[in-house]
């Protein structure tokens, strides 16, 4: 199987992905229900679409192609209100975070799919350990050599989204000082990290067809990289982020990453070189560890600080582009919430330490998904 | 020489009656349930009820009414499984979903009402019919919860059949008190006004003892972790204070711990964990409860109710079964799932014993003609009910893959 063409899209339009946690009300614990969910939601006018995923405790959210940080926050909201109000009637919670705190793989169930039960023949218990929970963006581009441009330069802000997002302290019942604990299951499969550094879509299918030639994958879905090129859509796919505690920070989120895509395109600000990747695993490294706390080393300058600041200086950079996007409100909320906690790590750890009771905290986490708490 | 001069006097008598039965049952039970947890893919309780059959093969069967320690044991037992129960029963959920609380007081009611029909149509006698009829309304909280327990069941059927076994319990304690005032009238016009005065007074009582035991246990929750056998040790014994409490008081001994889980649960929006029957004392009076509904029948009550008690099985497995399928979509369920949860509410096991015991301290002459049809149903179903949960559940697509317990 050969490379397929890509698609063009409206540059820099935004589709979100979010998977979401299905936990019973009793223990809080994952519940495989995710059958009963969108059972109910059959017929139910949505914008975007609901879905099953790998194990049966999990759902996944999408957005139709949105253009605004407004259009994708209202979809968002729409879709969690009927999923919030068909859980309520199924009396069970529904909750963001990239983890769950306390769930045993072991004990997961993979969804009645063909596809699922031939990736769990495949990866055995990683299948199961891969009970964690994303969100991804898609960000529309022109071409696939615009596609590629973008890759590279956004490849640069992997670190700040995925300091941003972070939300998955806990594991297996235990803090794991990390604050994106989750991509670290990411890391264990095969194809995972970044792609290969080539700039034009032709390079790209001359690499795909190498290692379509090795057996080693048969279509674009066979890569788990941070970013991927998605031609069916005509976009990239941004793969690094937890999903957030509520809707409002996933679409600040998504607009945060189209305000970096416009500045990108339209100031060309650096030009993206093989060099950059030198610190890349360093920099990821920093921000699942230590999220906003890290410390991360600029590819072009050598030049060391915060995370914080450095995302900081990223809202200043963007700031034009979030006003051309009407994105404001969504880099407000991000810059409150990086003065603040830091980020939705930040917000659980400090949960936590009031209220030791894990269970506790799940059920705190389905009331701030809900829209409350 | 006579040797056994040298030993102790009485040293050779046997020790005393009762504790060699609970030793024997013990043990029978223990292997019971592990013979069929090893051998096959029955869900353990159902060797536990093996080793009933066996106490009364080869000794002699628990006498009903219940009383003595045996009373007490399954009080105890049949108190812990109640209020486990009762804390996973969240009233909010029968607001927002009706379907699930009419099909709860349909399933009850009209399963009573068949069974009252199928046993007339039989030739039983009104009041014997209707006794056996609310007998039968409540489905098994033991079976319910050790089976979705041992198998780690989880879904929308496991969640329901806990509250719909919840809730038919709460009924048929209700309709117990209902019923003594109709026996008591002795084919007279019942006197209904007495009768409501006794069912408030008996669910006054229940509720405020209830209510002093959840408070005990939400005080003990927020100064210990209950997850710790210490905690777990001093929640058993707050449920026998309480137990002791409903006896001194002639409160309800289902309903008094029912109701104290169902305050707790639904007081507070805080997860409860405790480890499930409280851990491995709880474990063990689940364990000879299960034993003692095992040795509850005789040769003899058999011969005298097997007919009947059989009928009275099938016609109300039948009812509920249909009814639960009927409103299945409209309580937002699968046909499947619907058809499994019915399943899932057949058997029948301690908490009838309990309830005639209670009826018969009230009209012990009714005995004679109720125990053999009663306690035959609950032969009849006692190995068929676990194992209709089991398939159920599986059927519904609830238990784990592989069925790893």
């Amino acid at each position: 199987m050969s490379l397929e063409r890509f698609s063009e899209s409206r540059p820099l339009t935004l589709g979100v992905e979010l998977e979401l946690q299905i936990v019973n009300t009793q223990d809080y614990d994952l519940s495989p229900q995710a059958a009963d969910l969108l059972r109910l939601l059959q017929g139910v006018k949505l914008p975007g679409e609901v879905k099953p995923e790998m194990t049966r405790s999990m759902i996944e959210l999408s957005t139709d192609v949105c253009s605004s940080h407004a259009e994708v926050l209202a979809q968002l909201r729409e879709i969690r209100d009927a999923l919030v109000g068909a859980a309520r009637r199924l009396e069970i919670g529904l909750c963001g975070g990239g983890t769950h705190p306390f769930q045993q793989w072991k004990h997961q169930r993979i969804y009645d799919a063909p596809r699922f039960h031939h990736l769990s023949g495949l990866y055995g218990y990683l299948a199961q350990q891969f009970t964690i929970f994303g969100q991804h963006v898609h960000i529309g581009c022109p071409g696939g050599d615009a596609a590629l441009q973008l890759l590279h330069g956004m490849s640069r802000f992997i670190p700040h989204a995925i300091a941003l997002a972070a939300s998955s302290p806990f594991v297996q019942g235990a803090d794991t000082g990390f604050d994106s604990a989750r991509l670290n299951s990411v890391f264990a499969f095969p194809l995972s990290g970044r792609a290969p550094f080539v700039e034009t879509w032709d390079d790209f299918g001359v690499f795909f067809d190498k290692m379509a030639r090795t057996g080693v994958i048969a279509s674009m879905k066979d890569f788990y990289w941070d970013i991927r090129p998605k031609p069916e859509y005509g976009t990239i796919e941004v793969r690094v982020l937890d999903t957030p505690l509520t809707v409002e920070k996933a679409a600040a989120l998504a607009a945060y990453l189209q305000c970096l895509g416009r500045w990108l395109r339209v100031e060309r600000p650096f030009r993206a070189h093989e060099d950059d990747y030198l610190v890349y695993t360093f920099n990821r490294f920093q921000a699942c560890r230590f999220g906003v706390r890290g410390e991360v080393v600029d590819p072009g300058s050598g030049e060391r600080m915060s995370l914080r600041d450095s995302i900081l200086k990223s809202f200043e950079a963007i700031e034009l582009h979030a006003m051309e996007l009407q994105a404001e409100d969504a880099i407000r909320l991000l810059r409150t919430e990086l003065l603040g906690d830091g980020n939705d790590a930040g917000w659980l750890r400090q949960r936590q330490a009031e209220e030791p009771l894990l269970n506790e905290l799940v059920h705190q986490q389905t009331q701030r998904w809900a829209g409350g708490g | 020489m006579d040797w056994t001069s040298l030993l102790p006097a009485g040293a050779l008598a046997p020790p005393s009656d009762g504790l060699l039965a609970l030793a024997a049952v013990l043990v029978l039970g223990a292997l019971g349930g592990e013979l069929i947890a090893r051998l096959s893919r029955l869900p353990r309780v159902a060797g536990y009820t093996l080793a009933g059959w066996l106490v009364v093969l080869f000794g002699q069967p628990v006498a009903v009414p219940l009383a003595g320690g045996v009373r007490l044991v399954v009080d105890l037992a049949l108190a812990l499984v109640l209020f486990e129960l009762g804390c996973q029963l969240r009233l909010r959920w029968l607001l927002r979903n009706p379907a699930l609380l009419a099909t709860s007081l349909l399933e009850a009611v009209l399963a009573a009402a068949a069974v009252y029909a199928a046993l007339r149509a039989f030739g039983l006698g009104a009041e014997l019919a209707a006794s056996c009829a609310v007998l039968a309304m409540p489905a098994s909280a033991a079976v319910a919860g050790s089976v979705a327990d041992e198998w780690r069941a989880d879904g929308q059927v496991t969640l329901r059949m806990k509250h719909l076994t919840a809730l038919n319990t709460l009924y048929a304690v209700v309709a117990i008190v209902l019923l003594k005032g109709w026996l008591l009238a002795n084919g007279a016009r019942p006197d209904w006004l007495m009768a409501m005065r006794e069912l408030v007074l008996a669910l006054a009582s229940a509720l405020m003892l209830a209510a002093l035991l959840a408070a005990a246990v939400a005080l003990v929750a927020s100064r210990l972790d209950l997850r710790q056998q210490g905690a777990m040790l001093l929640l058993l014994g707050l449920v026998l204070l309480a137990l002791g409490l409903s006896r001194w008081l002639q409160a309800s001994a289902l309903l008094v711990p029912l109701l104290a889980g169902i305050l707790l649960r639904n007081s507070t929006e805080r997860p409860w964990v405790w480890p499930r029957h409280f851990g491995s004392a709880g474990g063990l009076l689940v364990l000879l409860l299960f034993v003692i509904v095992g040795a509850s029948w005789s040769p003899a009550l058999l011969a005298g109710g097997f007919a009947a008690g059989a009928l009275l099985i099938a016609v109300r497995g039948l009812a509920k079964t249909a009814v639960v399928t009927l409103l299945s979509r409209w309580s937002h369920l699968s046909w499947r799932q619907g058809a499994a949860l019915g399943v899932s509410l057949l058997p029948l096991s301690a908490t009838p014993l309990v309830l005639v015991s209670e009826l018969l301290r009230v009209e012990p002459q009714l005995g004679a003609q109720l125990l053999p049809v009663l306690l035959s149903a609950v032969f009849v179903v006692e190995l068929l009910g676990p194992l209709a949960v089991q398939l159920a559940l599986r059927w519904a697509g609830e238990l784990p893959e592989g069925d790893s317990r």
